[in-house]
């Protein structure tokens, strides 16, 4: 039997009828048309439905839809801000990290989260920041770039390019 | 239920089937870490595995933890699943269990006649299966306070470092005696290697009230693979997983051992690291 | 008119431009095929067999049927009795009729409200099996007495090789007298690798949606590299003429290759058209592992001649590849990889192609020149080990040069090889090696795909361009598209768009894959351009009554060398042109094939192993490969890693493991690619000389990469260890054991064929399948 939920999604609340076993990214998904946030493996292992809920990455495909009641999600939609970019997306544009796309939102998702928590993160620490993120196309060399970059503008509030080592 | 991550993944597959469910993610003071020099740690059962990660308390005293957590799936799975959900899911490998036998952890379960606290060590009872009756939870886990001369650390043994499950994990605690530098307390726990996971009581007692001695060290790592009752499967051939368990129960030792002399534990850095398939 | 205003345009090329689909990408507003969602939509779910090989001596779908929500349910009784299959070999059928031949082999398709209710309505399907004997190992499957798959075999159309058994294809080459130059070689070597099944590993599970429009036409939105094929697929299958088919290639998440040919579109189309509502079938995870097809096994033996001097002078080389159930690609362009990067002037090249009851063989990244780069690799190390000579200097002194003679007779152009080695080498030289690091090194070849290709490109009113092509985005060839049509024009990047296509709109092309879309999909965009140019050339000559030769084309105009000013713009041409008597400008160009074009890349792995339980950990992993005039040197950097880190997978992590014909690891908790720490950090070289034939002097990218990480590794942990390892992946229990002295040494002896099912001789190569 259908259940109300109410929750805030991308800043905008809302309130949805779900089955009690429906989880958090089929909501998103199939009721909410929030499409950009993927469905990779349905068993948390891949990481392409990483959203944020209340301030932390969590893999949507793992939460029922019925927990999220009262909380604020953020999907990948819901990061720019109108046509102007999130300073992460840009960088992922800029610094080619991204193909075929089907993981970017996730691993933007991921991005965004670990650098409100740590706006100045070592290398490694993205490494394992994005550990719960499968990429299969890039290598993650250039995502690591980007999430460089895009710490780097977010400090100082200004798009400075580091350059590629070894290039 | 609690973070639901494993459940939520049965619940789909078909593999169980509840009748009701009841969220308890909601009830107020199961999600707290709290410790003091004579109450030592508590943990409520709420408590996702990255607040153990991130605990300060709990990298500075319980460093093999902080090792597990960290080892521990994903960033967003660290935040959803839970102490309690990982301790009741019970599986052999779960990668926080062999710390919380390590560091002599009990649980505090209550249930329709009232509640009681068990030792963890007596808490499992094979693979997805505990000794909670229909009705009982697990509350929050407690455990002893630790003095400066103390070590820890967990190896986990895995392809990857991070998303997987342990082939084997060992978590090692060691207390030493500061007058005559003998171990005081040494608590192994072992993961992945027996239908549960498990205490190595011997190789414990090999060491326990004896002067540090590598040789000693691994003799009680072979005595812990002796121990272990590993088993064939998708993740390894138990001969495999016998032979890195004494090697992971020696390195583990050996770092809690050093982190004891020096009274002073890892950079998380070096948690972190040494926590996924150290090399010696 | 002064000097800064002159009409000049900044080259497009070897800019690192974003990619052109990046926006909606980031922000998660691009479309895949599982996005669609058309009104009234139904869910659809398949019942795969669950036996390896049986009989189906009953399958009910009556309650099925009739279960609330279920809208339609078809079979094998509501398909054309029509065979079809990859390769020109029609084995396969849509459905399984009474017979299965693997676990996953589909059965019925059900089309209802929601998935749920699908799976529902799937459990309420009756099946009766009754089991025969199944044979999983390709070996096994060769020898007089095993299982017949397919008794049919001789019977099926496309069938090139009927000796009996469950051989299904044989390919081979040969060039000079193997036997005598082995009596003369000074050392004969001799080594049998195996290697392990493997899945493409895309983020994207296959979807597809299926429509039927009211006049009967099909629709399908599908997540695919090759639309024209899975267009050609269906029409065969359904018996539908080719002009009823409208495909849609949504943007795809992934394929490797598994998106080259038909999957789950006949399924939705099939209920689509029974109940005359859109159809969405969207791939389970498992299903990606047992439905898509996986590489299976190879097993490869190597024997080689070689003189004093290091020079090898003979290859033997035989090769069984597991097929699964049905024939699928890898048999020919593995063996056709049998001699690697080396100039060997006699060699005998054998390759069989084998069913057993397993999940047929697809295609990924270079079906079957990952295994057969593994054992020639390795087994180049071994020889150059145990001759005592530097395997550097080994593969250098044997390796091709320009003018040598490929396998298959080509002429090794212009390349880049020797450099590569000298890059490498150079940027390992120059770098310290802690004493528990050690090194290995592979040379990998690739001959490169190629494909009928096709390309549209027009001049719009305002002078801005659009580039139509069929060619489905793969690894941002769009973006290297635009940058080749705006060079060829001289125009600004922004001025040109990349035009959504389908199949009643784009021309003819093959499948997006082969590493082959800038090279010969890059060519006729190159060439079309260029058409284009000489038109708005010719108009303007016409319009201002002035010699071609005269112009020039650059900076969006087309104007008077002498006179900048006097010319007009693009937009103005265009908008001439569609009173003038040329017509409205568009520039039109094909092709079926571009000439040879090797790809060499040499790499090194910097690995430490601990002894005591196994575990092998990668510290560096250097490459550089020829990718000739690198036209968007950001897109191929991309290609050149992601491909290093999928070889990196296969060398220490992945096994998809199909035991007795059952998948016991078809997911992603237990089937493991590398996530980012797991990968060291990787160096990229790109060794840039033009190709001869390729758009700009460009060159294929994409599938060499992965080859060389199992074969360096390897090599590494000898040189770290003395121990050779002939099989992966590389995990921690296998080289525990190794280190023991208890390594496997695979074998390959097939002296139990009779003689009819040997090789008769050389067989013509075809394609680069």
């Amino acid at each position: 039997m259908k259940q109300l939920v109410d929750i805030i999604v991308n800043g905008e609340p809302l309130q949805v009828g779900v089955e009690p076993w429906q989880s958090l990214l089929d909501t998103l998904r199939e009721e909410l048309f929030l499409t950009g946030t993927k469905k990779g493996c349905d068993e948390g292992d891949c990481g392409a439905c990483t959203v944020i809920m209340d301030g932390k990455s969590v893999t949507s495909c793992l939460v029922l839809t019925v927990s999220a009641k009262g909380k604020a999600v953020t999907t990948v939609e819901g990061l720019a801000d109108g046509e102007k970019l999130h300073p992460v997306q840009q960088a992922f544009v800029e610094h080619g990290g991204l193909q075929c796309g089907y993981c970017t939102p996730g691993l933007i998702v991921s991005a965004v989260a670990l650098l409100q928590e740590n706006p100045d993160p070592t290398e490694d620490e993205i490494r394992y920041a994005i550990g719960g993120n499968l990429c299969r196309c890039t290598g993650y060399s250039t995502v690591i770039l980007a999430i460089q970059n895009a710490a780097q503008a977010m400090r100082l509030g200004d798009p400075t390019t580091l350059g590629r080592a070894n290039r | 239920m609690a973070g639901a991550t494993d459940l939520l993944i049965r619940w789909r597959q078909g593999v169980w089937q509840p009748e009701y469910l009841i969220d308890i993610k909601n009830v107020p003071g199961l999600d707290r870490v709290r410790y003091s020099t004579r109450g030592g740690l508590r943990i409520g059962a709420l408590v996702p595995i990255r607040t153990l990660e991130l605990h300060p308390d709990i990298r500075q005293r319980y460093s093999a933890m902080t090792a597990a957590a960290t080892s521990f799936a994903g960033v967003q799975i660290r935040n959803l699943a839970t102490m309690g959900g990982n301790l009741c899911n019970a599986s052999p490998a779960g990668d926080t269990l062999p710390s919380l036998l390590a560091f002599g952890g009990e649980a505090r379960i209550v249930g329709p006649a009232g509640q009681r606290w068990l030792p963890l060590d007596e808490f499992f009872l094979g693979p997805g299966r505990t000794v909670l009756d229909a009705g009982e939870l697990v509350a929050e886990l407690r455990f002893p306070p630790v003095s400066e001369h103390t070590g820890s650390l967990y190896i986990k043994h895995s392809p990857r470092k991070a998303m997987d499950i342990s082939t084997v994990g060992v978590a090692s605690f060691v207390s030493l005696q500061p007058r005559n530098g003998t171990f005081r307390t040494v608590r192994i726990g072992m993961g992945a290697v027996g239908p549960t996971p498990m205490r190595a009581r011997q190789a414990e007692a090999l060491l326990q009230g004896q002067p540090i001695d590598a040789a000693l060290i691994a003799e009680a790592a072979r005595t812990a693979a002796g121990e272990a009752r590993p088993i064939d499967d998708i993740r390894g051939p138990a001969w495999h997983r016998r032979e890195v368990v004494e090697v992971l129960v020696r390195r583990t030792l050996e770092h809690a051992l050093a982190a004891a002399l020096r009274g002073a534990p890892d950079s998380f850095e070096t948690i972190r690291d040494l926590s996924v398939e150290a090399v010696a | 008119m002064t000097g800064e205003n002159l009409p000049t345009t900044e080259s497009a090329l070897g800019k690192s431009y974003p990619r052109v689909d990046a926006a909606g990408k980031v922000t998660g507003r691009t479309l895949y095929a599982g996005d669609m969602h058309l009104p009234g939509t139904l869910a659809c779910k398949v019942l795969k067999s669950t036996r390896p090989h049986a009989r189906i001596k009953r399958l009910e779908t009556a309650k099925a049927e009739s279960h609330p929500g279920v809208k339609g349910v078809v079979t094998a009784d509501d398909a054309p009795r029509r065979r079809y299959g990859a390769l020109g070999l029609k084995d396969r059928t849509l459905f399984a009729g009474d017979r299965v031949r693997f676990i996953g082999e589909p059965l019925a398709a059900v089309a209802a409200v929601d998935e749920i209710t699908a799976l529902e309505a799937l459990e309420l399907i009756e099946v009766e099996y009754e089991e025969m004997t199944a044979v999983t190992d390709p070996v096994e499957a060769m020898k007089p007495g095993a299982p017949t798959i397919h008794e049919d075999l001789a019977n099926y159309e496309g069938s090139t090789f009927s000796g009996g058994g469950n051989i299904c294809v044989i390919a081979d080459g040969d060039r000079g007298e193997v036997d005598a130059a082995m009596d003369e070689a000074d050392h004969v070597f001799e080594d049998t690798f195996r290697t392990q099944p493997i899945n493409q590993g895309y983020l994207e599970p296959m979807a597809c949606v299926a429509d039927v429009d009211a006049a009967g036409r099909i629709n399908v939105w599908t997540s695919t590299q090759g639309p024209y094929a899975v267009r050609a697929a269906l029409a065969e299958v359904l018996e539908i003429p080719i002009g009823q088919i409208r495909i849609i290639p949504t943007e795809m998440g992934g394929g490797f290759g598994a998106k080259l040919r038909m999957c789950l579109e006949a399924f939705a189309v099939m209920l689509a058209r029974k109940t005359r509502r859109p159809v969405k079938m969207t791939a389970t995870r498992e299903e990606v592992f047992t439905l898509s097809g996986p590489r299976l096994e190879a097993r490869i033996r190597l024997r080689t001649g070689v003189n004093k001097d290091g020079t090898m002078i003979a290859r033997d080389a035989l090769a069984v590849w597991d097929m699964g159930a049905f024939l699928g690609p890898g048999v020919q362009a593995g063996i056709s990889h049998g001699v690697g990067a080396y100039h060997i002037p006699n060699f005998r090249l054998r390759s069989y192609g084998v069913y057993t009851n397993k999940v047929p063989a697809s295609s990924y990244r270079a079906s079957g020149v990952a295994d057969m780069t593994f054992a020639v690799e390795s087994h180049t190390d071994i020889i150059a080990r145990k001759l005592g000579i530097d395997p550097w200097e080994f593969r250098r002194q044997n390796a091709f040069n320009e003018g040598d003679s490929s396998v298959r007779g080509d002429r090794i152009p212009r390349n880049g090889l020797h450099q590569c080695l000298d890059e490498i080498r150079e940027r390992l030289d120059g770098s310290r090696q802690s004493s528990d690091e050690a090194t290995g090194i592979a040379l990998c070849e690739w001959r490169s795909g190629s494909g009928a290709s096709s390309a549209q490109v027009t001049v719009n009113e305002d002078g801005g361009v659009t580039v139509l092509t069929g060619s489905v985005d793969i690894s941002g060839t769009d973006t290297t598209l635009a940058q080749i049509a705006a060079e060829a024009l001289g125009v600004g990047m922004e001025k040109v768009v990349i035009a959504q296509r389908d199949t009643d709109l784009a021309p003819f092309t093959s499948p997006s894959g082969g590493s082959r879309i800038t090279y010969s999909q890059g060519k006729v965009v190159e060439q079309a351009t260029l058409q284009l140019r000489d038109k708005v050339m010719e108009l303007t000559a016409e319009r201002l009554q002035i010699g071609r030769e005269t112009l020039a084309c650059a900076g969006g105009r087309v104007y008077v060398e002498d006179n900048p000013e006097q010319g007009y713009s693009l937009g103005q041409l265009s908008q001439m042109a569609v009173t003038s008597r040329g017509g409205p400008l568009v520039g039109n160009a094909s092709l079926s094939t571009m000439p040879y074009a090797p790809v060499f890349t040499a790499q090194a792995a910097v690995i430490s192993v601990d002894r005591q339980t196994g575990k092998v950990t990668l510290k560096r992993f250097l490459q550089a490969q020829d990718v000739g005039t690198p036209i968007n040197p950001m897109a191929i950097i991309g290609q050149l890693e992601g491909g290093v880190v999928q070889g990196i997978g296969r060398a220490l992590t992945e096994h998809y493991k199909v035991e007795d014909g059952r998948p016991s690891n078809a997911s992603l908790t237990t089937y493991l690619m590398p996530l980012a720490p797991d990968v060291p950090p990787l160096e990229t070289i790109l060794v840039t000389v033009p190709s001869e034939d390729g758009p700009f002097g460009a060159r294929a990218v994409a599938e060499p990469p992965g080859f060389g990480p199992g074969p360096a590794i390897a090599n590494a942990f000898e040189e770290a260890t003395g121990v050779r390892i002939k099989e992966l992946p590389l995990t921690a229990d296998l080289v525990l054991a190794a280190l023991r002295g208890e390594a496997t040494d695979p074998q390959l002896d097939l002296s139990f064929l009779p003689q009819e099912q040997r090789p008769r001789g050389p067989v013509q190569w075809q394609g680069s399948g």
